[in-house]
């Protein structure tokens, strides 16, 4: 988790950088128990401005497949980004997506191997692997700059959101559809909280033979 | 015959208790049958739905299917990938679903729309394992459906995969279970197993639908198949019963023939016994209690018999009175004093008279003439003593007391002295010589009772009074008195006034052995 930590931090760090004039907006997602939400994916669509300002794609993001699974579980990029997706197993695999945001497939490709996806629509893509079914990786393709997604404690940052209204989104892998809100970015905002209503966790489970080291 | 009826009651008390306990246990294991087979049946749907549940949870990530649902919404399409995918699976129908539970395509080529997907689809939406089941009416036929999602990886649709609750399904659960099982809803028979019989034990059990009512599960159990065992249990049961009551009734007249009649004799033998046939003797063939009671009667009658025959001798040689008060009170004659008047006779010249006369002839002569006078002292209430030799002692107020016993006694020796006469009369008709004799009288009190030994005992008079009476017998024989009866003059003061006898003084004698005189009388 570390190193994906560190990843997202480069992803926020480039993110604010480009617009270090704004206000930094602290995001903290909650369950209906108060509990903290974790890979809540939290974006801004401005409603004064007609686009949001373009900014260069991170130099790199990649969901790697190791250990028969996808890391991280859940990427956020801009549209346009190229997200690399390496073999780093010891089987191949065959990942695919059926999202309507960006279909794709790369039929059982060996350990080692890169794929690349530009992901140029704005949407949820999930990815599988027709092989494994319990991997699992979800890429939100946002068309803006301000976005974030929670670390485990429910807790997220914008960097840099210049003041006006904005439309504020919320996805998670567990709720029925993304929620929405209509907030007023001050030159010294209040954090921006959100309370999901969660379905249950439907993540298909990974037969334990298979954690055991894959033999029965 | 009693005994019979008791048998067949007892019989026939046993015969209902076991065949009502029987009835009764092959109702309860009926019942238990029947709920083990409702069981039985949930079980099974629950097996059957986790298995097609299963089945469409592998084939969900089917790639064709995920392919075709992801590149095309066109419903005939995806209507026969559900086809191909309902093969596989072996369901009744299969239905998919958007995620908002609008139905995309379902395997039902016709039929009315049925809003029970939808339901399906939102409580398997709500649920923990992302599953949901529950009966359904579809186009009038009972189908238990499980709702799936299809993941592609993430949830995508939902699968509605449904097998039916037919005459196949319940053919097959009444092989397992030998229960007859039907479906029904709002009165109308959904699948049911062909039964015989027209008894049944019945279960009801509910399924509940996703929508509206419920659909009743009758499980039956036909009586007839069931009580068959008990049935011929009973069928055995009668036949021990009519052979036991047989095997009584034969015991019955067995016992009638062995103890009644046995029992009967004896009792006709004992009437005889009662009116005095003491010659009366029963005859029973047998070593039983009966056979000694049949002995011990004989023995009785055998003693009664001889004691008739004592009391007949008795009364031959004693006085009918004492004989009679002998057999009474046995031969315990206590020692008694009373008032008696003593009666002596004694034939004069028998002595001479034996001389002349073969002792045949002399002992019959002796007869006669005792029997004259004996009868002459019954016929007054008079007992006759004993004979002594030629002598009669006899008794007036003993061993009986007596109204005028002294008037009987002078009387009596009226009587004789009159039978002395006709005798006399007869004997000379007879060429022989006339008998006389001499009597004393004397009334005084005396000791009475059994005098003698253990084996031999006599009832009589002891006492100064009896001498008297020899004494005054003997006074006879003095010329100068000319009398026959003597009599004292206690017995003339006992008699009953008035005085109907003509006695004459005789003055006073002196009596041996006693210091004063008596005054004694001829009669």
């Amino acid at each position: 988790m570390r190193s994906h930590a560190g990843w997202l931090t480069l992803i926020l760090l480039a993110a604010g950088a480009a617009h270090a004039a704004g206000t930094d907006l602290q995001i903290r997602v909650e369950d209906q128990k108060h509990d903290p939400v974790g890979d809540g994916v939290v974006w801004l669509v401005p409603l004064d401005r007609p686009a949001a300002p373009a900014s260069a794609p991170p130099t790199r993001v990649e969901i790697e497949q190791r250990g028969q699974e996808f890391s991280p579980l859940v990427t956020v990029v801009r549209v346009g980004t190229t997200v690399q997706l390496p073999n780093r197993d010891n089987v191949e695999h065959h990942v695919y997506s059926q999202s309507q945001a960006k279909k794709f497939e790369f039929p059982l490709y060996a350990p080692g191997r890169a794929e690349s996806v530009v992901f140029d629509r704005p949407g949820v893509v999930a990815l599988g692997c027709n092989i494994h079914d319990w991997m699992l990786a979800y890429v939100v393709v946002v068309d803006t700059p301000w976005y974030s997604r929670t670390d485990a404690a429910g807790h997220g940052m914008i960097a840099g959101v210049p003041p006006g209204r904005y439309r504020a989104e919320v996805w998670h892998r567990r709720l029925a559809s993304s929620v929405q809100r209509e907030i007023e970015i001050e030159t010294a905002s209040t954090p921006l909280a959100f309370t999901l209503a969660l379905k249950p966790d439907r993540r298909i489970r990974r037969p334990a033979s298979i954690e055991r080291g894959g033999y029965r | 015959m009693v005994i019979v009826v008791l048998v067949a009651a007892a019989q026939l008390t046993g015969f209902f208790i076991v065949a009502h306990l029987h009835r009764a246990g092959a109702v309860t294991e009926m019942q238990k049958q029947l709920d083990r087979a409702a069981d039985q049946l949930i079980r099974v749907v629950a097996r059957r739905n986790d298995d097609l549940a299963r089945g469409a949870s592998a084939l969900a990530f089917d790639d064709g299917l995920r392919g075709a649902l992801a590149s095309t919404r066109d419903r005939a399409t995806l209507r026969s990938a559900l086809n191909s995918f309902q093969g596989r699976v072996d369901a009744g129908l299969v239905a998919l679903l958007s995620l908002d539970g609008e139905l995309l395509a379902e395997t039902r080529a016709a039929g009315a729309e049925f809003s029970g997907y939808r339901v399906l689809q939102q409580r398997a939406d709500q649920s923990e394992s992302a599953r949901s089941t529950g009966y359904a009416l579809v186009d009038g036929a009972l189908y238990s459906l499980v709702a799936v999602p299809l993941q592609a990886p993430d949830i995508v649709a939902w699968i509605v995969v449904g097998f039916r609750l037919d005459a196949g399904f319940v053919a097959t659960l009444k092989r397992e279970t030998g229960v007859d099982i039907a479906l029904e809803a709002n009165g109308e028979s959904l699948a049911a197993t062909p039964s015989k019989g027209t008894d049944f034990e019945i279960v009801h059990r509910r399924l509940g639908l996703l929508q509206g009512s419920a659909v009743d599960v009758v499980l039956r159990y036909s009586r007839d198949e069931k009580l068959a065992p008990a049935r011929e249990m009973e069928r055995l049961l009668w036949v021990v019963f009519a052979g036991s009551v047989l095997v009584a009734a034969l015991i019955a007249v067995a016992i009638s023939r062995g103890v009644s009649e046995p029992v009967r004799t004896l009792a006709g033998f004992t009437q005889r016994i009662a009116v005095g046939d003491y010659a009366a003797r029963v005859a029973l063939a047998r070593s039983d209690e009966l056979g000694q009671l049949a002995d011990s009667f004989n023995v009785m009658a055998a003693g009664l018999e001889e004691r008739d025959r004592i009391r007949d001798l008795l009364e031959k040689n004693v006085s009918p009175e004492v004989a009679a008060q002998l057999l009474r009170d046995g031969g315990a004659l206590g020692g008694e004093e009373r008032e008696v008047t003593i009666l002596f006779a004694d034939l004069r010249g028998f002595t001479a008279l034996s001389e002349t006369q073969s002792p045949r002839e002399l002992l019959a002569l002796l007869n006669r003439y005792l029997e004259a006078m004996s009868a002459e002292i019954e016929a007054r209430g008079g007992v006759i003593d004993k004979f002594i030799g030629d002598a009669i002692m006899a008794l007036f107020g003993a061993p009986l007391g007596q109204e005028a016993a002294a008037d009987r006694a002078l009387n009596a020796a009226v009587g004789m002295r009159e039978a002395l006469e006709r005798l006399n009369r007869t004997l000379a008709t007879e060429g022989r010589p006339p008998l006389a004799f001499g009597i004393g009288i004397n009334t005084a009190r005396v000791v009475a009772g059994n005098i003698g030994s253990k084996r031999r005992l006599n009832y009589s008079v002891i006492g100064d009074g009896v001498n008297v009476a020899s004494r005054l017998q003997s006074l006879t024989r003095v010329a100068d008195y000319d009398a026959t009866i003597i009599t004292s003059h206690a017995t003339v003061a006992a008699l009953r006034a008035p005085n109907p006898f003509t006695l004459r003084p005789l003055g006073t004698a002196a009596v041996k052995g006693r210091q004063e005189p008596v005054t004694i009388y001829a009669l």
